[in-house]
């Protein structure tokens, strides 16, 4: 037994030596611990869905070896989880989800935080942008109703959540001022609860319209309730073909509220590798495509270079934008 | 009426399979003790046992979730009894009469109280779901910004007449809360108000971690005084949980009239078990007979509150069930389960998948009485708790409102936050200023002013709408009635000094 013990030991011994000038190859790093994705807000919200989806499809497809857990921490806007996750430094085991926030709360002045301070890594899903109306609403596309906002700001009351400043907030602004409508004068009512308060609001008839990623509202339309006036796709989609793009209304706006992956700070090139492969393969894994088939998102996958270079290019088009539409001076 | 018969009967074939009772037992079990530690609430308790769903099929995942959701409300209200520590904000209110009442060695009826209130409100709220769901929903559709916000004004005045002694306190109390729940950055116009710099106060002040001071840590510091007295308790009385005769004539009314409050307001989404709760208590003191016990161990405080808190978990599935909405934090995250399973709730949901609609329903009339029979004879253990001496106790307290505040937000911050707000729950009951109204207002505080504004907004600026609308001016009249009965009150007692 205790000969047995010594020769096994040694046989890992010698692995060991023999495996140590290989794992210090660029090649071949791999998580060594367990691996931890953040969700930067409280379950049952986006960030939340996305990290436990991924959580799921990397189990089930085997694509890690190391048990992955889901931690959520609310609060700042995505900032508290955030800022945990660029006191990893260096720390491949540790992930967060991201979404169009971490490019807004900086250019607005909330948060110092920006991509930069992160190892990006993909966009995974998006979900496009929609305004809705009650489905007796007189407004059958874009243009009346923007005409009818421009004639008298006062009589329309759109609702939007959590905050001003976020995706919603800023395709509506877009849209007024592409119809000629003055940003400014528009009547925002906020809705902190988001869709559970927005949606009761406008069937109860208190507000006009609601600006929303579409989802929200999928079941709705399906039921008849509401009335998507367009969608801020570049195709029609398939689950709801009778909605048109704002880019068919003639407005050039094609919009995804996205959501991705950050890792934190300070990776080497292997274990940005790592994550950039692990994560092209989830991608194309069946119980990937599943799960955003299950939740209504659209793929909208990015890998590591073409996200971190999506990520300047939007911090540069959302200032600009933030700026014409009044909420930056 | 034939056809929902007919429904309830599907349902109750599918909540009825052995492998579904099974979940509805484990799943409540689990939400029992996960809604006994302090900061752990139904919420969490959902979060976490998700992936246990994952391989079930979609009306096995969602009846086992709403059995974590009943588990952990009946165990948030074990705690408020025990040792003065809400799990969640919807338990404050069994502590108010539910810890003197254990502390006078009626524990075991109080806890039987509770789990029996929870019943009769769980069973009250399901009744109203099963036959009322379809006007409720229209109703609860008439709530605009206006209506909800003189609802809310009409649950803070009514807290006010609540309080012992000055309604001058009240009002002191209530400004404080106010004041706190404006700390943070504004949705609507994105400023930073009274952080003092301080990055970690940005998105508000949790007033879990608020609760957790004023109710679990600074009632240790008042009973430092006594640390080597032992509850003069006979372990004999406190070991038998059950209701008296004379308690259960006591607590009837109370319990029937908190179950369909608790309901109506948990339709409103984001109104919630903490208005509900509170509403309860103060339309029970206000029709007592004997509004001096409350506060005192009054057992119609504790009856009526439970039984409208689990009513109100019965409401907040109304616009789940009808909109696809979720009606609270805890119905979000089950919407979420359920659309990783491929179901997407929605107004349809009835139609397409009548056998999860109505599985869950009668999964949750199975759970109640499941729960029941888990709940009384868990107590005779928890009663023992008492006789720990207090040398033990205490520590232990601290030790787990510390660690159940770290669990809320894993901020270390709230550390600095609980101690002071320990310390300042001691200060306020030594000056006799009443804790309850300070807390509604941190609480509804943030929704109360967004409400006002939309109203406001909506209104183009004419604060008429508040009166203008029927519902919204029936708030404020019955607001008024209540400030004038606690005006009224007040000066009797001075006239009796």
């Amino acid at each position: 037994m205790n000969g047995k013990w010594t020769a096994l030991s040694g046989a890992v011994f010698a692995a060991v030596l023999a495996a140590a000038p290989i794992a210090a190859h660029a090649e071949d790093w791999k998580p060594q611990r367990p691996i931890e994705i953040i969700a930067p807000a409280g379950p049952g919200g986006g960030w939340d869905l996305l990290s436990r989806t991924m959580q799921k499809a990397l189990t089930e497809e085997k694509l890690v070896d190391r048990p992955i857990i889901v931690t959520n921490k609310p609060g700042g806007g995505g900032a508290t989880g955030w800022n945990y996750l660029k006191g990893k430094e260096g720390q491949g085991e540790f992930l967060a989800a991201t979404s169009p926030l971490l490019v807004q709360n900086n250019v607005l002045g909330k948060s110092d935080l920006t991509y930069k301070d992160f190892t990006p890594l993909a966009a995974l899903m998006a979900e496009w942008e929609v305004v809705a109306v009650r489905a007796d609403a007189p407004w059958k596309d874009g243009k009346a109703f923007f005409e009818a906002l421009k004639k008298d700001p006062s009589s329309m009351h759109i609702g939007v959540g959590p905050a001003l400043g976020n995706d919603d907030h800023i395709q509506f602004l877009t849209l007024a001022k592409a119809y000629g409508a003055d940003p400014k004068s528009v009547k925002f009512v906020v809705y902190p609860a988001t869709a559970a308060e927005q949606i009761p609001a406008l069937l109860g008839g208190h507000i006009q319209a609601i600006t929303i990623s579409l989802g929200e509202t999928l079941e709705q339309v399906k039921a008849g309730k509401l009335r998507l006036l367009g969608i801020s796709s570049p195709e029609r989609t398939a689950e709801l073909p009778n909605v048109p793009t704002w880019k068919e209304q003639g407005v050039d706006f094609i919009f995804p509220h996205w959501r991705g992956v950050i890792a934190a700070p300070g990776l080497t090139p292997a274990q940005r590798k790592f994550w950039d492969d692990t994560i092209a393969k989830m991608v194309k894994s069946p119980t990937w495509k599943k799960a955003l088939d299950n939740l209504g998102w659209e793929s909208f996958y990015q890998n590591a270079d073409e996200h971190t270079a999506f990520l300047a290019k939007q911090q540069v088009e959302m200032a600009t934008t933030l700026k014409e539409v009044g909420l930056v001076k | 009426m034939e056809s929902i018969l007919h429904n309830l009967g599907l349902g109750f074939e599918v909540a009825l399979q052995p492998i579904n009772i099974m979940w509805i037992v484990i799943g409540g079990l689990l939400g029992t003790i996960i809604g006994m530690l302090p900061g752990l609430g139904p919420a969490t308790g959902v979060a976490v046992l998700i992936p246990l769903t994952y391989g079930m099929n979609p009306a096995t995942a969602l009846i086992t979730m709403a059995a974590v959701y009943y588990g952990a409300m009946f165990g948030g209200s074990r705690a408020s009894i025990m040792i003065n520590t809400p799990g969640d904000a919807s338990a404050i209110v069994s502590c108010f009469d539910g810890y003197p009442m254990a502390k006078s060695g009626r524990a075991g009826s109080a806890l039987a109280t509770s789990a029996i209130a929870s019943f009769i409100g769980g069973i009250v709220g399901m009744a109203f779901l099963v036959f009322f769901t379809a006007p409720v929903a229209d109703l609860a559709l008439k709530f605009g910004p206006a209506e909800k916000f003189s609802l809310m004004l009409f649950a803070l005045t009514a807290t006010i007449t609540l309080s012992e002694g000055s309604v001058l306190k009240g009002f002191i109390a209530m400004a404080f809360g106010f004041m706190l729940a404006t700390i943070g950055i504004d949705g609507q116009s994105g400023a930073i108000r009274f952080t003092m710099g301080i990055e970690s106060l940005q998105d508000g002040i949790d007033f879990l971690v608020i609760m957790i001071g004023f109710y679990a840590i600074a009632e240790v510091f008042k009973n430092l005084s006594s640390l080597d007295v032992r509850y003069d308790v006979d372990s004999k009385s406190i070991g038998r949980v059950w209701m008296s005769g004379e308690d259960f004539k006591r607590s009837l009314m109370p319990m029937l009239r908190g179950g369909p409050l608790g309901f109506f307001v948990g339709v409103l989404p984001g109104a919630g078990g903490t208005i509900a709760t509170f509403l309860s208590y103060a339309i029970e003191k206000s029709v007592s007979k004997r509004p001096k016990e409350f506060g005192k161990g009054a057992i119609e405080g504790l009856a009526g509150p439970e039984s409208a808190n689990n009513a109100c978990s019965c409401g907040a599935l109304v616009p789940l069930l009808t909109l696809g909405i979720p009606g609270s934090g805890t119905s979000a995250v089950m919407l979420g389960a359920l659309m990783m399973l491929g179901v997407r709730p929605g107004p349809v949901l009835f139609e397409m998948h009548p056998e999860i609609a109505w599985g869950v329903i009668a999964s949750m009339l199975a759970g109640n009485i499941i729960l029941l029979f888990i709940n009384l004879p868990l107590a005779v253990p928890l009663v023992q708790l008492l006789k720990t001496p207090q040398r033990i106790m205490l520590p232990l307290i601290v030790g787990m409102a510390y660690m159940g505040t770290y669990f809320l937000n894993y901020s270390s911050f709230d550390f600095v936050l609980v101690s002071i707000s320990a310390l300042a729950g001691y200060m306020l009951s030594k000056l006799e200023i009443p804790i309850p109204p300070l807390v509604l207002a941190l609480i509804l505080g943030g929704m109360t002013e967004q409400s006002f504004r939309n109203a406001l907004t909506i209104a183009n600026g004419s604060p008429a709408i508040f009166v203008t609308q029927p519902i919204s001016l029936g708030f404020l009249v019955l607001a008024a009635i209540s400030l004038v009965y606690a005006l009224k009150r007040h000066r009797k007692l001075m006239q009796m000094i």
